[in-house]
């Protein structure tokens, strides 16, 4: 191992787990100690940390209060160290971390909110793609729709929680008028997260559509899809969803796999 | 006056454009010289790319990375490279730059601007590093002087040495930080005109001014106050010996509304007007 490579490994992993600092660092400064400077990056480096969930997190910082989510988000940043010099990628596993923390179990709806939460983080960050290009998709002879391979909006995610957690988060968005009535018995609900000119939606859909999407975006066919999301629920409109999933913008492009 | 090539950046104050300026830059589009603002907060698509294309229309942008860790000693991160690429490409920035700093080490990253030993070896690495991103970004890259809270025994040249060995093997530019030359000053008894007279004057392109903290007698690089006393004189100090350029009022913490940020670039305005005459 190079000197360089030993002396900041050291380093960092006293920033992190708060092991000691490398002996090449000088001990006295001119008016604090090498303790004093070293307290100054491990806390810059938990505020960092903080800032970014909490930043990503602004519902589940609501739902529990600043004082909650500052141990909460402590003790996650003790164990889930970062690991990519992008903020934004820190802090996925937030939701499977609350769904476990003794202290939060009496919020049983807070780890789907997470869910929520990072999918919609993750939304707003997504890459651009183009529109579906619908005047291409009319000349594909009828007999090729099942081979269709629809690809979705880098920005679009399916999920399903037990609880009512699209009506949480829209109670707790800027300027949201509260609705402190919310039914949480009120059943099981799928979710559809996506961005609709650079503003990230976030909607109930249902189960059968849920279903048929979640299969597009498994890179599933359009036979495929919809042969499996129509034995479970007969009732599934194909063209009421394709029709809305592509005004949506949650189809952006599609390919053509030929007939083996 | 020579001016590091690839730099377009008109040669008056500017600042540091944050979320929560956004919307009032642009629907009243007041008078700024120049923008900058954090690389990675343009990273991908939707509305934060916008929001800076907008503001691109108006002004020229700045951009400036916190994440490159050009001195990190794991493999430099080329998805990070390429993300960075795709900005520059559709943005067109009229300035590129990254800290002399590390962030990742044994696969550990901790999201800060960390320092290392200057030695040998650093600067043969660290020069690698800036060519690297330098051939990416077929555009010469303005290196930042950083602001630390420690230093290592072994170190073999000062920051200042160290800048200016990088600047004749890579061709990069420098961007000076004025706040941070300061506060090494007063953390770690760095001699500020010494480091002055180590760098060479025509590859600085950009100069940074800020306000610091104190925490337990350690000046902290907070970007949270406007610019103390100390560091007008030591940007005064600067432009007598380096010339007047472009320069940037950064703030991200606490940030205070637009006016005030207005207020210190029309301070350093008058500085580098002072300058010229």
């Amino acid at each position: 191992m190079s000197d360089l490579n030993e002396n900041l490994s050291v380093f960092a992993h006293s920033i992190v787990s708060g092991a000691e600092m490398p002996q090449e660092v000088n001990d006295g400064y001119q008016s604090y100690s090498a303790d004093t400077a070293l307290e100054v990056y491990r806390n810059n480096y938990r505020g960092n940390l903080h800032d970014a969930l909490s930043g990503t997190y602004p519902v589940i910082e609501q739902l529990v209060g600043e004082a909650f989510f500052r141990l909460l988000t402590r003790e996650f940043i003790a164990q889930y160290p970062s690991r990519s010099a992008n903020l934004h990628r820190y802090g996925a596993e937030l939701a499977e971390f609350v769904a476990t923390f003794a202290p939060a179990q009496s919020v049983p709806y807070l780890a789907d909110v997470a869910a929520l939460e990072w999918v919609c983080h993750c939304a707003y960050f997504a890459e651009d793609a183009g529109a579906l290009d619908v005047a291409a998709l009319s000349q594909v002879p009828p007999e090729h729709y099942p081979d269709l391979i629809f690809i979705s909006d880098p920005s679009c995610h399916v999920l399903r929680s037990q609880y009512p957690c699209t009506a949480i988060w829209h109670a707790h968005q800027p300027g949201a008028v509260s609705d402190f009535n919310i039914d949480l018995e009120s059943g099981p609900a799928s979710v559809l997260v996506s961005r609709v000119e650079d503003v990230v939606r976030v909607r109930e859909i249902s189960d059968a559509d849920a279903e048929w999407l979640s299969g597009i975006k498994a890179g599933a066919s359009l036979g495929q899809a919809t042969v499996a999301t129509l034995a479970r629920h007969p009732d599934f409109d194909l063209q009421a969803a394709l029709l809305a999933m592509t005004t949506q913008g949650v189809l952006t492009g599609f390919s053509h796999r030929e007939a083996s | 006056m020579s001016m590091p090539a690839d730099n377009t950046l008109p040669c008056v104050a500017g600042i540091g454009l944050r979320a929560p300026h956004y919307r009032e830059v642009l629907e009243t589009l007041p008078r700024l010289g120049w923008v900058e603002v954090h690389s990675e907060n343009f990273f991908g698509g939707g509305a934060p790319i916008r929001t800076l294309l907008k503001a691109r229309d108006h002004y020229p942008v700045s951009l400036h990375g916190v994440g490159m860790g050009l001195a990190s000693p794991d493999p430099l991160d080329t998805g990070h490279l390429d993300a960075l690429k795709q900005l520059c490409d559709s943005v067109q920035p009229a300035s590129v730059s990254e800290h002399l700093c590390w962030n990742t080490a044994a696969g550990m990253v901790v999201n800060d601007l960390l320092p290392f030993p200057y030695t040998r070896e650093a600067l043969l690495h660290v020069a690698g590093r800036i060519d690297q991103v330098q051939a990416k970004l077929g555009r010469q890259l303005l290196v930042e002087n950083l602001s630390s809270y420690l230093s290592f025994a072994h170190s073999e040249m000062t920051e200042g040495e160290f800048l200016a060995e990088l600047v004749a093997r890579t061709g990069c530019g420098i961007l000076f930080d004025v706040e941070n030359l300061y506060v090494n000053t007063r953390n770690l008894g760095v001699d500020a005109r010494a480091f002055v007279d180590a760098i060479p004057a025509a590859a600085v392109g950009e100069y940074h001014l800020a306000g610091f903290s104190e925490r337990d007698g350690c000046l902290v690089d907070t970007h949270n106050n406007p610019v103390f006393a100390e560091v007008w004189e030591l940007y005064e100090y600067a432009l007598q010996q380096i010339g007047p350029r472009p320069t940037l009022i950064e703030w991200d913490s606490d940030i205070p509304p637009l006016n005030v940020l207005m207020g210190e670039a029309d301070k350093a305005q008058q500085f580098i007007e002072a300058c010229h005459e």
